[in-house]
């Protein structure tokens, strides 16, 4: 496949239209398939022998296809994104019976994703000063969103051939592009869609995966943690053995959730996906030190912050306080703590400018959280905790 | 498009029938011809209006291809078609040249003619009558006739060197001028009472045309039809040469002849015709109607005189071919139908396009090949055109649009072919003229052609409207007709007014068809103007209705008649259009390079503009049209319109006037695409104002704006603004933004004392430290808590729900107060009353936090 001449290519293409092999189809087309890296399809100018071939909207797709290996292998991203955009536009302006069966398979955008995240980013060096930064990939939000549509309106066909085969992966692609360009607000009309589209659980597991990822992703932010840990937590399981790469970025997610909902990862695990960043994070929120989560947190900040996480694990500064509290619950051994000794130990994590004001702030915030059972005694200054169970485990928390 | 092409295909089959005529002999290609001329006609047409006179002229070379094409399928009835649009061409054209002056007085002499019958000829061209209504639409051209004849004139010179081209009409059909004789339709117009006298007057047109046209040089052609009053005789040759079409039909290779000799003999019999026939003329409709009928034995008649005109039309042809077809017979055919449609065009397309397209229709084996090829050709020829590519494009590579069907449906079903073709082409005219002259052979045809006749003759007149003459005819004929087809007699004959609904009248009850279509196209380009494109638009509509009734048409006659042979032929047709249509005519062309990159839409780097307006203030309009330079105010202006508005603000605080008079600062900014540090400072002030007045949607702009503007414009607000944002963020809560913002700032940044600030804001807000985020509230540097303020309220209330959820038995006000950030006592206790908050009775100093508790719970 990687070695074929164009003419052979051709001929595949071809034959796959003509036998509505969809899957086949969209491998020819799309950007992970092994002939891209092909030198003899990466031709310059490949319209004359596409259009020998092939009918008329494929010739046009295979050959902006074909430009477009062409382009991406000169590094040309610009010129690629070009051709991707011609890809993609075509299959969805066809009306005929033959799309179903190739777009259910959803060849074009598979490429075209491919390729837009590599030359976003080189758009941006080469057009530096020119445009904004979303901008490219806002018009291929736009793109995709009109051939979304497409999909959804689909309701002719039968569930075969039906275009909303196609929903789930456009769906994805558009996420993949709300959230570089954080435009979150926009994914909540595409998870409706799914949520009340009849074939939300027989997509690909792949699709769904991905689609779980991003959903969590979504609710994670939203601060609807249950949630998130959920569909985080099914990309997670169902996510291919072999994709060590996408479960290690579900990882990055889904820990930060589960440590605030009280699920400590074990080292083993953050080995093994190369996470140990989030070590001395784990570490510290589980022996309440908040000393040495501040410390994890800087030291890692601009990991954190490039995941979008930071403001998740500074989350944990709460669970933290939580655990520290409960420590200095458990060396008192008595059911009215009085609030110096929690300033104390504030103070003795190094946190600045803290007053006993603070303390009951904080305090209150545990509380109110339902991290502790018991209420403060302004009068008393003094925190009286439960007899029973003052330290709800966090997982049984809300 | 399609419509077009398909109505100026069956025009296009009238003129092939002349052009067959001619080319009789080259039948076999003829058809292909046709094909491409009818595409190049309609591409004519399609380019220009004014083309239309040419355009008409081409369009009925194409004809002739068609019928030639007809020929070729051997269908006689087709052949008639072609054999009329022959001889209608070749009227039209003589007519044409001369005819001009000779149409008006034509006219008024036509019917005179017409009824003259003088033509004994035409009496038995009256059989055909069918073929003669066609000649009838010319006639209906009259109007337009004069412009036909200067062109006509103009062309007829070199057209006459093409009658000895006969053969190779197409390639007249730049030489068509000759045919100007479509002229003479137009002088028929007014005939168009002639046009019914017709019949008779098509008798002794075909006597007349044969004499003519072997006369002929065009030149003398055209002689005769002045002098002779062609606009008469332009209808009544096109009726005779439909009836030599049809006579043609029979004689195939005789017809080419026979039309040019009919055409010469048309404009002297029309002369004399007109002036013998004005009562026949009246009497002609009839004898249409019945010619029509008896299209058979009037075209075989006819076919013998107009015989021998085509031999002398071959003899013409050496001085046209020569030129013409020397360059290829699909070339003239290409030619005849740019100039009509690209108006000198033709002529001067290249070479290898000529030949491409012949190639093309060569390639085609059946009708459908050719309809199809014909509209790719039509489309793609006329972008090449019009773009100029067609002279740069190789031809010779490009590749042939493809054609699934088959030669085998031809001989398997020749019948099929020759409606199909008809009706697919023209939809109308071939059909109308075929049903005619058919129509009386074959039940079928007939029913096709009464079928589509109606609308798919009109329709595919107007479309094609090769002959100018036709054209014009078309609008008052096309009119006319619809409304009724007998009325016009008397009228016609009346005056030139009526002469020219006379046409349409004609061409209505002369089965106008051919007449129509011809009249449209020439009568619409040419532009009898007003009603002209009224026409056309309705013509166009017709046609594009005609052709696909004609399709249905088709498709429901095939079931009936030829139930097996056709069914399978048309499966076949249809797969194979399904496949052809898929493949590219064209070549294709990425249009990568077309794209445009996402830039901002309109960059007014791009336009820059240098205000003129010195006004200091300026009201503020949302600009919806391009910014005049004289109410734009340059740099020099807006500084001081800065201080100014700085002043006013600071001794009036009137926010409405500031703010408007900063969206006018802005917006000449923007207009002249200043984007300086004077522009930050503008923008900066605004957000200050904006801020301090609360107006965050007017400050989130300015704030937008800022982020841009510094990334050139470094300021040393920079780290102000930036903590205005990250506030901003925090009053809308998006943590995604914040994320962002985070990502880029940077130590220095950091180190900012606003960002800093924020950024312990931010963090005491994330953990709802509500104590540190009230510390920090009031010692919030700038105008930041103007920004805090915006969302303190909110944080309040999430505080005081802790605090009371918290605390037991009771919350002094004065921990309320210092934690939640009140300056006095009176205005916390004012917050708190405000949400019904409880206190003790016994200490109005502190909360009875458990009441309070579901107080706010219910709040």
């Amino acid at each position: 496949m990687a070695h074929i001449t164009i003419n052979q290519y051709l001929q595949q293409v071809y034959e796959a239209i003509d036998n509505h092999e969809g899957s086949f189809c969209a491998e020819l087309l799309s950007f992970k398939h092994p002939h891209v890296a092909n030198p003899r399809l990466q031709l310059a100018s490949p319209e004359e022998k596409c259009q020998q071939v092939l009918e008329v909207p494929y010739d046009e797709m295979v050959a902006a296809h074909l430009r477009c290996t062409y382009a991406v292998s000169n590094h040309d991203f610009v010129e690629a994104y070009k051709c991707q955009t011609l890809v993609v536009q075509y299959p969805f302006g066809i009306s005929g019976d033959y799309f179903g069966y190739i777009f259910s398979s959803l060849p074009i955008p598979e490429g075209f994703d491919d390729c837009r995240m590599i030359f976003q980013a080189e758009q941006q060096l080469l057009r530096k000063g020119k445009g904004k930064l979303g901008d490219m990939l806002e018009k291929a939000a736009e793109q995709l969103m009109g051939c979304f549509r497409v999909c959804a309106s689909d309701n002719r066909a039968g569930i075969d051939d039906s275009k909303k085969w196609g929903m789930l992966f456009l769906i994805n692609q558009l996420f993949k592009i709300y959230f570089k360009i954080n435009k979150l607000h926009l994914c909540k009309p595409l998870i409706r869609a799914i949520d009340s589209s009849n074939l939300k659980d027989d997509y690909s597991m792949a699709q769904r995966v991905t689609y779980k990822y991003y959903v969590g992703r979504k609710a994670m932010f939203d601060s609807d943690y249950k949630p998130a840990e959920e569909y985080l937590s099914f990309s997670f399981q169902h996510c291919h053995r072999s994709s060590q790469r996408n479960k290690r970025m579900i990882l990055i997610y889904l820990l930060p959730v589960k440590m605030l909902l009280g699920h400590m990862p074990n080292h083993q695990l953050l080995r093994k996906y190369d996470l140990m960043q989030f070590a001395d994070v784990t570490k510290a929120v589980s022996e309440g030190n908040l000393l040495l989560l501040n410390e994890a947190l800087a030291k890692h900040e601009t990991f954190f912050i490039r995941c979008g996480i930071f403001l998740i694990l500074e989350k944990l500064k709460i669970i933290t306080y939580r655990n520290l509290f409960k420590k200095v619950y458990q060396l008192l051994k008595t059911h009215q703590l009085p609030l110096d000794a929690f300033l104390v130990a504030l103070k003795m994590m190094q946190v600045e400018e803290v007053d006993i004001d603070e303390v009951q702030c904080i305090l209150a915030n545990l509380i109110c959280e339902g991290h502790i059972k018991g209420y403060i005694s302004h009068q008393h200054q003094k925190l009286v905790v439960s007899k029973a169970n003052p330290f709800p485990l966090l997982s049984s928390s809300s | 498009m399609a419509a077009n092409t398909t109505q100026t295909a069956p025009a296009a089959n009238w003129s092939y029938g002349a052009a067959a005529g001619p080319e009789g002999q080259t039948v076999s290609e003829n058809p292909e011809w046709e094909k491409a001329r009818q595409a190049l006609a309609s591409i004519s047409k399609t380019q220009s209006a004014t083309k239309t006179a040419q355009a008409n002229r081409t369009t009925a070379q194409a004809g002739q291809f068609q019928p030639v094409v007809t020929e070729s399928t051997a269908i006689q009835q087709q052949q008639q078609q072609q054999y009329y649009q022959q001889w209608y061409q070749q009227n039209q054209q003589q007519p044409y040249p001369g005819y001009t002056y000779p149409y008006n007085y034509y006219y008024p002499m036509a019917p005179g003619p017409y009824g003259g019958g003088g033509y004994p000829p035409q009496g038995q061209y009256g059989v055909p009558p069918g073929p003669y209504p066609s000649p009838t639409t010319p006639t209906g051209q009259p109007p337009s006739l004069p412009v036909m004849d200067d062109q006509s004139s103009s062309y007829p010179s070199q057209p006459q060197p093409p009658p000895p081209a006969a053969p190779q009409p197409p390639p007249q059909s730049p030489t068509s001028s000759e045919q100007p004789p479509p002229p003479p339709p137009p002088a028929i117009p007014p005939p168009p009472n002639s046009q019914y006298p017709l019949p008779p007057g098509q008798n002794s047109y075909n006597p007349n045309n044969p004499m003519p046209y072997p006369n002929n040089d065009p030149n003398q052609m055209r002689g005769y039809n002045h002098n002779q009053g062609r606009p008469s005789y332009g209808q009544s040759y096109q009726t005779q040469n439909s009836y030599q079409q049809q006579q043609n039909n029979n004689q195939h290779q005789q017809q080419g002849q026979g039309q040019y000799g009919p055409g010469a003999g048309r404009g002297e019999a029309n002369k004399n015709k007109n002036h013998q026939q004005q009562q026949p003329q009246q009497q002609g409709p009839q004898l249409w109607h019945r010619m029509k009928q008896a299209p058979g034995a009037g075209a075989m008649k006819f076919n013998i005189p107009k015989r021998p005109y085509v031999m002398t039309n071959q003899s013409f042809p050496p001085g046209e071919q020569p030129t013409g077809l020397a360059a290829t017979p699909s070339s003239p055919a290409a030619a005849p139908a740019t100039p009509g449609g690209a108006q000198t065009r033709p002529q001067d397309w290249p070479q290898a396009m000529k030949e491409y397209v012949q190639r093309c229709f060569t390639a085609c084996e059946n009708e459908e090949d050719k309809d199809r090829t014909e509209k790719g050709l039509k489309e793609v020829l006329q972008k090449r055109l019009q773009d100029g590519s067609a002279y740069t494009i190789d031809w010779d590579r490009e590749p042939l649009p493809e054609l699934k069907a088959k030669q085998s449906r031809w001989e398997a079903v020749p019948t099929q072919r020759t409606l199909e073709s008809s009706v697919g082409r023209g939809g109308g005219t071939g059909g109308a003229t075929r049903g005619r002259g058919g129509g009386a052979r074959l039940g079928h045809y007939r029913n096709v052609f009464s079928q589509r006749s109606p609308s798919s003759s009109s329709s595919g007149s107007s479309s094609r409207s090769p002959s100018p003459s036709h054209n014009r005819h078309r609008d008052r004929n096309g009119q006319r007709h619809r409304r009724s087809d007998s009325e016009s007699q008397s009228d016609s004959s009346m005056s030139s007014d009526l002469r020219t609904q006379l046409p349409r009248r004609n061409q209505k009850g002369g089965r106008g068809r051919g007449g129509d279509r011809d009249r449209g196209r020439g009568g619409g380009e040419r532009g009898r103007g007003r009603g002209g494109r009224g026409n056309r638009g309705r013509r166009n509509m017709d046609d594009a209705n005609s052709t696909v009734l004609g399709k249905k048409r088709k498709g429901g006659n095939a079931g009936l008649d030829f139930h097996d042979p056709h069914r399978e032929a048309k499966k076949q047709s249809r797969a194979a259009r399904f496949h052809n249509t898929k493949m590219r005519s064209e070549p294709l062309v990425l249009s990568i390079n077309n794209l445009e990159l996402p830039k901002e839409d309109l960059s007014w780097d791009d336009c820059p503009i240098v205000g003129t307006c010195q006004e200091i203030t300026k009201i503020y309009l949302r600009l919806t049209c391009a910014p005049d330079p004289a109410t734009v105010r340059p740099v020099s202006v807006l500084r001081k319109s800065l201080l100014a508005v700085k002043a006013h603000w600071k001794t009036r605080q009137d926010y409405p006037y500031a703010c408007e008079q900063m969206k006018s600062i802005r917006q000449d900014l923007t207009v002249q695409g200043v984007r300086t540090e004077f522009t930050v400072e503008v923008y900066e002030c605004h957000a200050r104002i904006a801020l301090e007045k609360g107006d965050h949607a007017e400050f989130n702009q300015c704030q937008m704006q800022l982020k841009a503007l510094y990334k050139d414009n470094p300021s040393e607000n920079i780290g102000e603004f930036t903590a205005y944002r990250l506030l901003y963020y925090i009053f809308t809560k998006n943590s995604g933004d914040i994320t962002t913002e985070l990502v880029y700032l940077t130590a220095a940044l950091r180190a900012d004392e606003c960002v800093s600030h924020a950024l312990s804001l931010r963090a005491a807000w994330a953990l709802g430290n509500f104590h540190r985020f009230f510390q920090l509230y009031r010692r919030a540097p700038r105008m930041a808590s103007y920004l805090i303020d915006k969302f303190v309220e909110r944080e309040r209330m999430i505080a005081l729900r802790a605090l009371f959820k918290t605390f037991r038995p009771d919350l002094p006000v004065e921990y309320v107060q210092s934690s939640l950030g009140f300056l006095c006592l009176d205005s916390c206790m004012a917050f708190l009353t405000g949400l019904g908050v409880t206190f003790f009775p016994s200490d109005p100093s502190k909360i009875d936090c458990k009441i309070s508790s579901a107080c706010l719970a219910a709040s």
